[in-house]
């Protein structure tokens, strides 16, 4: 049960983070529970009927997954605002949809025999995408998604190719819940396309904001909360989702900005401050 | 039986058409998306059959689904988007209505079970039907279609012609100029919620009454193809929401007619994303503020 926990906390801990880095760039993803899913079929293709080892199948099935994202992210990319979550969510169904119409992943009954993944890989590799997001955002690029994400108008001004950097961040962004989705996938052994519904997508997209959108510790700190909580009112079980949408309300209503608001600073910015 | 199909894609658009009409209500005045709404759908459902199995009239069925997801809704708007009114907050009512849906959901089952609640109007009047040129018609469809119609007929006069309508219409183009104007801008999105909601628990006593029976799915399978419905037609636009609400139970009648199987669920939502990158601002909507900036 433990090991559930941690298994299940860290893989939601890099959904939010894939969910961030899209926000990066000021796209909105409710997609990416549709990212998951063809991450965790694919790395279950490439290591069940491959016989590909994990470690190989699951970057493949990544980048399989950016390059799927990039290329609906093309045009997706276009709409905006609600008109981006729509098509997000139009995906998420299709996609989910998709996989239960193709025999040979198991369709409805779903994909068996996955195994190898460990709960502290999850976090070796939660660890290794947190260390290289702290240093993004103390890169020039970082800048350049604040830009594109504040005010696109100004961004294009500058020089800044908008829709390269978007397309990139949505790429990446996919290719983040992939990896998370090969190892939520072989550590459950089966799945089947209910563990990837559009609901999943929406509760990522919740916890980045329960945590807060504005730095890169607010969408693990969320995810962590949402994960473990409904552990903490296991003794009202029978009562267990009417809490859970209750917190949910009560935490946006009293911190609309998330958990950790505060917005860290660039680099440059400290320094000016120091200065 | 093609013909059969296209009556069958009428009827479940014209469902779907009610309760797109919510959505757009909502998105119109708000511009904001009420992901509680397909539940609220779901609710109806459930209050109609409850009203039915005390033996009362359909009608009766009907006004109390409408009054108590009306009620419903009073309150998703309380609790989910008072507080959220500017427009970074998008994200947030919708996450937050989300949470209402989640609360309802487990809420009606606690009432009335996880399995599927029969309703217990008599059998000849679900089956009862009319054959027209050897076509065979329930007359439950052609009173869904009747009602649907009617209903739309009246929401028309009641947006176009009324004092009420004039604030939903000046609070949906601006509402920072209607508050200016003395209108009560709370108060008319209250009234929004109230209809939006109160139409989609009629929608839900209707498919009740179509297929026999409810179950707590309905607001995710069934309700939320209306949020993709909503986007094929134009976001905010009313005429949208019943054309592209037609549309949908056509097209995914005829994927139904064609042996397309799993195809029909997705039907809906690949054309809404195709209308989306063709035209953002849906079939009939014109360059809304949001396509604009």
């Amino acid at each position: 049960m433990i090991a559930d926990h941690i298994m299940f906390t860290g893989v939601n801990v890099l959904l939010a983070w894939s969910v961030y880095v899209i926000l990066l760039s000021g796209s909105v993803s409710f997609a990416n529970g549709a990212f998951m899913a063809i991450g965790g079929y694919g790395a279950g293709v490439l290591t069940t009927k491959f016989g590909l080892p994990l470690v190989a199948g699951i970057p493949i099935a990544a980048l399989g997954t950016a390059a799927f994202g990039m290329i609906i992210g093309l045009p997706a990319l276009r709409t905006r605002g609600i008109y981006l979550i729509l098509v997000t969510t139009g995906i998420a169904f299709c996609v989910k949809n998709a996989i239960e119409a193709i025999p040979y992943v198991g369709g409805v009954r779903g994909m068996r025999g996955l195994v190898g993944a460990e709960p502290w890989h999850v976090w070796v590799v939660a660890g290794v995408v947190g260390l290289l997001l702290w240093l993004l955002s103390r890169t020039p690029l970082q800048r350049i998604l604040d830009a594109v994400r504040e005010d696109e108008l100004v961004a294009r001004s500058l020089g800044i190719n908008t829709v390269y950097v978007k397309v990139i961040a949505f790429g990446t962004g996919a290719a983040l819940a992939a990896v998370a989705g090969g190892l939520y996938a072989h550590y459950m052994y089966v799945i089947n396309p209910e563990h990837f519904g559009i609901l999943v997508s929406v509760y990522v997209v919740l916890y980045v904001i329960l945590g807060g959108v504005n730095n890169l510790w607010g969408p693990p700190l969320g995810a962590a909360v949402m994960t473990l909580l409904p552990e903490l009112i296991r003794g009202l079980q029978a009562w267990r989702p009417i809490v859970f949408g209750v917190v949910i309300v009560i935490l946006l209503l009293v911190r609309p900005e998330g958990l950790l608001p505060f917005r860290s600073p660039t680099a440059r910015a400290k320094e000016a401050r120091r200065g | 039986m093609l013909a059969e199909q296209i009556v069958n894609g009428l009827v479940l658009g014209s469902m779907y058409a009610l309760i797109a009409l919510g959505y757009t209500l909502v998105f119109g005045v708000l511009d904001k998306l009420n992901f509680a709404h397909g539940d609220i759908f779901m609710f109806g459902g459930f209050v109609g059959v409850s009203v039915l199995a005390l033996g009362a009239p359909l009608w009766a069925g009907a006004v109390a689904a409408f009054v108590a997801c009306g009620v419903l809704g009073l309150l998703v708007e309380l609790v989910s988007f008072r507080k959220f009114r500017s427009h970074d907050a998008q994200v947030t009512a919708a996450l937050s209505s989300l949470a209402c849906s989640i609360i309802l959901i487990d809420a009606t089952q606690k009432v009335w079970g996880t399995e599927p609640v029969a309703l217990t109007l008599a059998t000849a009047i679900r089956t009862a039907s009319i054959t027209v040129e050897g076509l065979r018609v329930a007359w439950v469809n052609i009173g869904i279609l009747a009602l649907t119609l009617l209903l739309m007929a009246a929401l028309y006069v009641l947006i176009v012609r009324t004092r009420m309508g004039r604030n939903i219409r000046a609070v949906a183009d601006s509402a920072v100029a209607a508050e200016l104007l003395g209108i009560d801008v709370t108060r008319v999105t209250q009234q929004t919620f109230f209809l939006a909601s109160g139409l989609a628990g009629l929608a839900g006593v209707m498919l009740a009454v179509r297929t026999g029976f409810v179950t707590t799915e309905l607001g995710l399978t069934f309700g939320i193809k209306a949020l993709a419905v909503m986007a094929i037609g134009g976001m905010g636009d009313l005429r949208g929401a019943v054309v592209g609400g037609l549309l949908a139970g056509l097209v995914e009648a005829m994927a139904t007619q064609l042996g397309l199987g799993k195809f029909g669920d997705m039907a809906v939502w690949l054309l809404m994303i195709l209308v989306l990158l063709v035209r953002p601002a849906g079939l009939f909507g014109g360059l809304r503020k949001e396509t604009r900036a």
